[in-house]
């Protein structure tokens, strides 16, 4: 190309940016994707936005270090200076050809094969849902958490916080030893201590509280039980940030009992999830993602569940429904009105009709003027009430764990009137142990600890400092009892302000016994001895009930005493109690022979009559949200969860305001704008993220982060939104309706993966001509009439490749052929497979300012395409990861070799080959080669990733890459290979659907299918031919192997946005490029 | 003008060039000479152990002690309860296995010296190769035959093959010729992720 040729192309580029920027004018909204966009800047065209999408890295990602805010030689930088003279000068003296040193085993344990896996069955302590666990280990050091298939309700699966808690068990900044008034001390004193303590403050009438979580565990129900008996004046105290009290307290008054009954989603035709997110992180989210997705499954049926989605906030759950509608939280009852109103007051569908007491109540409420008042679609909501009343018996209504006490009870009558108990298992059902306090109880023990009739209080591993809302003045009147002790693993707002902070075991090194549910006890075994000097939380209390020092055993004899004594001889079992304990632990799950009570089956009517009705108000409504990166805080410390994008927003390390496009402009505020919320006397700044979706006047904002003490990874980040709970919230204490909100007037700068690796899939870009979607997706209607819809254009396309193919050894892949599926119909978004492809495959943190800069290394994103209009889009989930394709376009380009073909179908990387040009990131068409621009262990919180013991969490079959070299999803192959040793060891030959890579493993909803292509008998094979599989950016011809499911919506109008939408897309950038060559 | 120049390139230039070849001489022979790739090495071990006398003399199974070569990756070094196994028996007055009794007894590793390694991004997989009926003997040498070597007793096992990635390569790309013993050998994989991940 000479100089000429070069000025022409500059001109040309220039001349482009300006049409994009001229275009941005017309605002129109078939802009990005054949009416698909990530985001507003891509929506209205912004001419940045634009660029991004043509050029490789982002400008963030060139950014020059600012060198003259650094110190010449920095304290690590000086360190391995020395460090590295050090061993030059050893390396001097020694050796040369000394390759270290072996240490085998003194004895070694008869299950361990070095270089082989065990598992074990535990249980997750994680939140209340106490899933079941299958831990992988090698050589004794537990290395990745799976679900356990044995159990019941998760069934092998478990939510990202789950898989990433792997690594709070070996963070570095787990407390280590036991300390009184910040100096240590051993456990014999503690004990000894602590006893005196509590034997005073119990003679002397003086209350001890204990403050914990949920208790779900039956044995520390009784030991409770008997340590209130040693100490006459203790008093148990629990509280759950996120607890389903509103709904089992509806349920308690509608039913007369606290049990609530499992719901057999797999049988639901018709779904109304009002302001619930099921799919997402409401409770139980992992078994009703398996079951929601039954029936969503193209393989074995066509008949897909229906599923309406209302709700104020985004979630996982309206994003992936077929209709949704937005609808600010507190209109929601009124809305469970207007439908009782139509079901049984015109259409008299249930007995219910018929009292007048009942009817009543809602026969004001018109659904019609309802509509009209809130803007909603009126030919979804005649389509909803015409799906309920013909699917009787079927169909369910879904309330959200925030809605309040009244708006759940008015549900329990819409499930009562659409015949929805037939769903409700009779084979099992929710149990509570022990309920949670009320506000009631919380509120006599702050005035008991203000008043000093406290003597001692047990944090037993809760953080209320941090937890409790600001109305109970918790850290004030706690400061009043004599002795503060608080049970911890980590650092926290309470440990700062006690005077024993007594270091405990992480999950993984725990005995105990769970029980959710009727039939089943999980239980729970230590995987690994205990790192550090601590003790079971159970274990101490038990000490200090007997007086005496806890050892490792004690929590584990008083368990099996219990089994052995009270559980073991109430089932009744033939076998041993040694055998029986022995299969317990193997199987992590003990089934009994239970049902559930019959108590109060039927509807009180009186509970709804006389239930008070939320009033819907003009102020701001403010919705308190769980998440999947830190919980309620308790995951603070977790760098992974903290990076990991939130499944909507894709904004990581932070929490912000979500705000709709219309109060955003109200309100006069952009997205890193901040504002001041306030409700009543509770006041809070935040930074806006303006959220396509969001019902107007609603504000969205996720609890558990603002710890100001937590450690390196999670002290500062993000703002703490506790202090906007109420004490006695007239909702409930996550839902608010009266909120007041202002401009702060100050910036905060939000980091989003949303615009990274966007695909550039621009037709005035490219030769060939599009004439297929990134995301396709059709109508259930659409796919009965014509199976073919998603080809019927194939055959007129010219398809040629973008670049030569490289002469393979093995061209048309004969033999074995690896390929992935991905059904989009089943996708939910929920990023389980992120945390469990990052664990897998020792992928590190980078921080927020290296995310900022486009560096996140996560080799598998979920990109988010939304549709429709900012009011109301609904959204497309594609989890995007290497395409391993045929012809790769990175392999042409490596000066090295480094990224080279396998025989069979693997596009792989040698990362001591690569010498890190990233010339295969730039070919990459799918965006998804990482480059280690540092060596990020090193280089985030001060190398807290390189801290010991963080070394031992390391996947050994997969290299630790350093700074220098590409990285990318590899399909597993290290479990690929795992599969070929046993093959050949059992003289057979490789099975393809054997190898399970970590993303299938995790995903809840049985999205991804991996296996060999070239067998067809096999699951992936016939994905791969399936009618509705397509390859992302099929048209450049690079042979993708990973096939994807068009999604199907099973709405009765045809999409907004389908393909014949497309079609005319294409024909307008064909009149676009003429325009443009005039 | 131009003297300067040639002066120039006489003193500074050309030692220059002559000291970078010389270096790059001397390097390129440092890195490359056969001992680099260790062939010979036979470090002094923690306790003079003789494969001869064990797996040669008295024809123990190598996997007898080498557990895991046909099961997992690693040929596994075994564990001090497995020379125990026999040992709190057998020779218990010799001085040798007196150092053997003493690790065992303070429940201490045995610090053996490694002699065979590949580099750490080298995934090698001892069972894939022993399933396909490679003996030991083929990379590691006849091992039964070593004893120790003249002068020194601590000397035992040594390397007797290159373990670099073309002694790799010439076996998975020859392997008929190399095993004609084995006629349903396939060919080794050559691709970079069979090894390396």
């Amino acid at each position: 190309m000479d100089k000429k040729d070069r000025m022409d192309k500059k001109d040309r580029m220039d001349k482009k940016d300006l049409k994009s920027i001229n275009k941005s004018e017309t605002n129109d909204l078939n802009s990005g994707e054949a009416g698909y966009w990530r985001s507003f800047k891509e929506l209205y065209n912004d001419p940045a936005f634009k660029k991004t999408l043509k050029n490789e890295f982002s400008p963030e990602a060139l950014q020059k270090p600012d060198t003259k805010n650094m110190s010449a030689v920095t304290r690590r930088r000086f360190l391995a200076l020395m460090g590295a003279s050090a061993a030059f000068a050893a390396a001097g003296c020694s050796n040369y050809q000394d390759k270290g040193v072996i240490y085998p085993y003194n004895q070694k344990p008869e299950e361990v094969i070095l270089g082989l896996p065990n598992y074990y069955a535990s249980t997750c302590s994680g939140c209340t849902s106490a899933c079941g666990i299958l831990v992988k280990t090698r050589e004794g050091r537990p290395i990745k958490i799976n679900g356990n298939p044995d159990q019941p309700v998760n069934k092998g699966k478990i939510c990202s916080k789950g898989q990433a808690s792997i690594m709070n068990l070996y963070s570095p900044e787990r407390l280590k030893e036991p300390m009184m008034n910040k100096a240590q001390l051993n456990w014999g004193d503690v004990t000894k201590n602590v006893n005196a303590v509590l034997t005073s403050a119990a003679s002397s009438g003086k209350e001890i509280a204990i403050v914990t979580h949920s208790i779900l565990s039956p044995t520390l129900k009784k030991l409770l039980d008997e340590f209130k008996l040693t100490f006459a004046t203790a008093k148990v105290y629990s509280y759950e940030v996120f607890n389903n009290s509103t709904r089992v307290n509806a349920w308690q008054k509608t039913y007369g009992k606290r049990s609530m009954p499992v719901i057999q989603l797999d049988k639901a035709k018709i779904i109304l999830a009002l302001e619930s997110d099921f799919l997402g992180n409401d409770h139980n989210m992992i078994e009703y993602t398996r079951m929601f997705v039954q029936n969503r499954d193209v393989m074995t049926n066509n008949e897909f569940n229906r599923l309406y989605a209302v709700e104020g906030a985004v979630t996982n759950t309206g994003m992936n429904a077929d209709y949704r509608l937005r609808l600010r939280t507190d209109a929601i009852e009124e809305l469970v009105m207007c439908l009782l109103n139509e079901l049984a007051g015109k259409k008299k569908l249930s007995s219910f009709a018929m009292d007048s007491r009942v009817t009543s109540v809602f026969s004001s409420n018109d659904l019609k003027q309802f509509a009209v008042k809130y803007k909603l679609d009126e030919n979804v909501l005649n389509n909803l009430v015409d799906d309920l009343a013909k699917n009787q018996g079927s169909s369910i209504v879904m309330g959200g764990d925030k809605l309040s006490e009244s708006t759940h009870i008015a549900i329990n009558l819409l499930n009562e009137v659409i015949g929805a108990a037939k769903l409700y298992s009779i084979e099992t059902e929710n149990t509570e142990l022990v309920p949670l306090s009320t506000p009631q109880d919380m509120d006599n023990l702050v005035s008991d600890m203000s008043t000093g009739k406290v003597g001692a209080v047990i944090h037993f591993d809760t953080n209320p400092v941090y937890n409790l809302s600001p109305e109970y003045k918790y850290e004030e009147s706690v400061k009043k009892v004599p002795v503060i002790i608080t049970l911890a693993e980590q650092v926290s707002e309470t440990t700062e302000i006690s005077n024993y902070v007594l270091p405990i075991h992480s999950q993984l090194e725990c005995w105990n016994d769970f029980k959710t549910r009727t039939g089943f006890y999980s239980m729970q075994q230590p995987i690994i001895a205990p790192l550090y000097n601590t003790r079971q939380k159970e274990a101490i209390l038990l000490s200090w009930k007997d007086n005496k020092e806890a050892t490792e055993t004690t929590y584990k004899d008083y368990l099996i005493a219990n089994w052995e004594k009270v559980i073991y001889p109430a089932m009744g079992s033939a076998v041993s109690f040694k055998k029986f304990w022995n299969s317990a632990l193997h199987d992590g799950v003990v089934y009994v022979n239970e049902k559930p009570e019959a108590a109060g089956s039927s509807y009180s009517i009186e509970a709804f009559v006389s239930a008070p009705k939320i009033k819907a108000s003009n102020d701001f409504t403010v919705l308190l949200q769980n998440n999947n990166n830190v919980g309620d805080g308790r995951f603070a410390f977790n760098g992974w969860l903290q990076e990991l994008p939130n499944p909507i927003t894709k904004i990581v390390w932070d929490n912000y305001a979500s705000l709709s496009v219309q109060s955003a402009s109200e309100l006069g505020v952009q997205s890193n704008d901040t504002i001041d919320i306030t409700i009543g006397s509770r006041k809070q700044t935040f930074p806006v993220f303006i959220q396509p979706g969001m019902a107007d006047k609603t504000i969205e904002i996720s609890l558990g982060y603002g710890r100001t003490v937590a450690g390196v990874i999670g002290t500062g980040i993000g703002v703490n939104a506790n202090v906007l709970i109420a004490k006695n919230p007239s909702l409930s204490d996550r839902f608010y309706n009266n909120a007041h909100v202002s401009q702060a007037g100050g910036k905060y700068e939000l980091v989003s993966t949303q615009e990274h690796h966007p695909i550039d899939s621009d037709p005035l870009l490219k030769d060939i001509q599009f004439r297929r979607g990134i995301i396709r997706q059709g109508t259930v209607d659409e796919y009965k009439k014509n199976p073919k819809f998603l080809r019927d254009d194939e055959g007129d396309i010219d398809l040629q490749p973008i670049n030569t193919p490289p002469p393979y050894r093995n061209p048309g892949f004969s033999g074995f052929k690896w390929g992935m599926a991905i059904d989009l119909n089943k996708c939910t978004g929920c990023e389980a497979c992120i945390i469990s492809c990052n664990v897998e495959n020792n992928i590190p943190i980078v921080g927020k300012d290296q995310v900022y800069a486009n560096r996140e290394m996560m080799w598998l994103r979920i990109d988010r395409y939304y549709y429709g209009t900012p009011d109301a889009p609904s959204a497309n989930f594609q989890p995007m990861l290497c395409q391993h394709c045929d012809y790769a376009p990175c392999e042409n380009v490596c000066p090295v070799a480094a990224t080279t073909h396998s025989d069979d179908g693997i596009n792989g990387m040698a990362y001591n080959r690569c010498v890190g040009t990233r010339y295969c990131a730039n070919n990459c068409p799918y965006k998804v080669r990482r480059f280690n621009y540092f060596d990020y262990r090193d280089r985030v919180a001060d190398g807290v990733q390189y801290a010991e013991p963080m070394d031992l969490m390391a996947n050994p079959e997969v290299t630790v890459r350093s700074r220098g070299v590409m990285e990318k999803c590899t399909f597993c192959v290290q479990r690929i290979m795992k599969e070929r040793q046993d093959a050949i060891a059992e003289h057979r030959d490789v099975i393809g659907a054997n190898v399970k890579t970590a993303c299938q493993e995790a995903c809840p909803a049985y999205a991804i299918e991996f296996g060999n292509v070239n067998d067809k008998e096999s699951n992936i094979a016939k994905y791969r031919e399936h009618l509705l599989g397509y390859g992302a950016l099929e048209e450049l011809k690079v042979l993708p192997n990973v096939t994807y499911m068009a999604k199907l919506r099973n709405i009765y109008e045809p999409l907004p946005y389908g393909n014949k939408e497309h079609e005319k897309n294409n024909n307008n950038t064909e009149e676009n490029k003429k325009n443009e060559e005039h | 003008m131009k003297k300067f120049l040639l002066d120039y390139g006489i003193k500074v230039r050309l030692p220059i060039i002559l000291f970078v070849a010389a270096a790059s001489f001397a390097l390129t022979y440092y890195i490359t000479y056969a001992e680099r790739t260790g062939i010979g090495y036979q470090p002094e071990q923690p306790i003079a152990y003789s494969h001869k006398l064990h797996a040669g003399d008295m024809g123990i199974d190598c996997q007898y002690c080498h557990v895991g070569v046909e099961k997992s990756r690693v040929a596994s070094v075994p564990s001090v309860n497995v020379c125990m196994g026999c040992h709190s028996v057998a020779r218990k007055d010799q001085p040798e296995i007196q150092k053997l009794t003493k690790y065992y007894n303070e429940n201490k590793p045995i610090p053996w010296k490694r002699i065979h390694r590949v580099p750490d991004f080298v995934y090698f997989n001892h069972s894939v190769h022993v399933n396909k009926g490679i003996v030991c003997q083929d990379c590691h040498g006849q091992v039964q035959a070593m004893d120790t070597v003249i002068n020194n007793k601590y000397k035992t096992t040594g390397q007797v093959n290159s373990f670099t990635m073309g002694a790799c390569l010439d076996c998975h790309r020859n392997s008929h010729e190399k095993f004609p013993n084995l006629p349903n050998l396939n060919k080794g994989p050559e691709n970079c992720s069979a090894c390396h991940r």
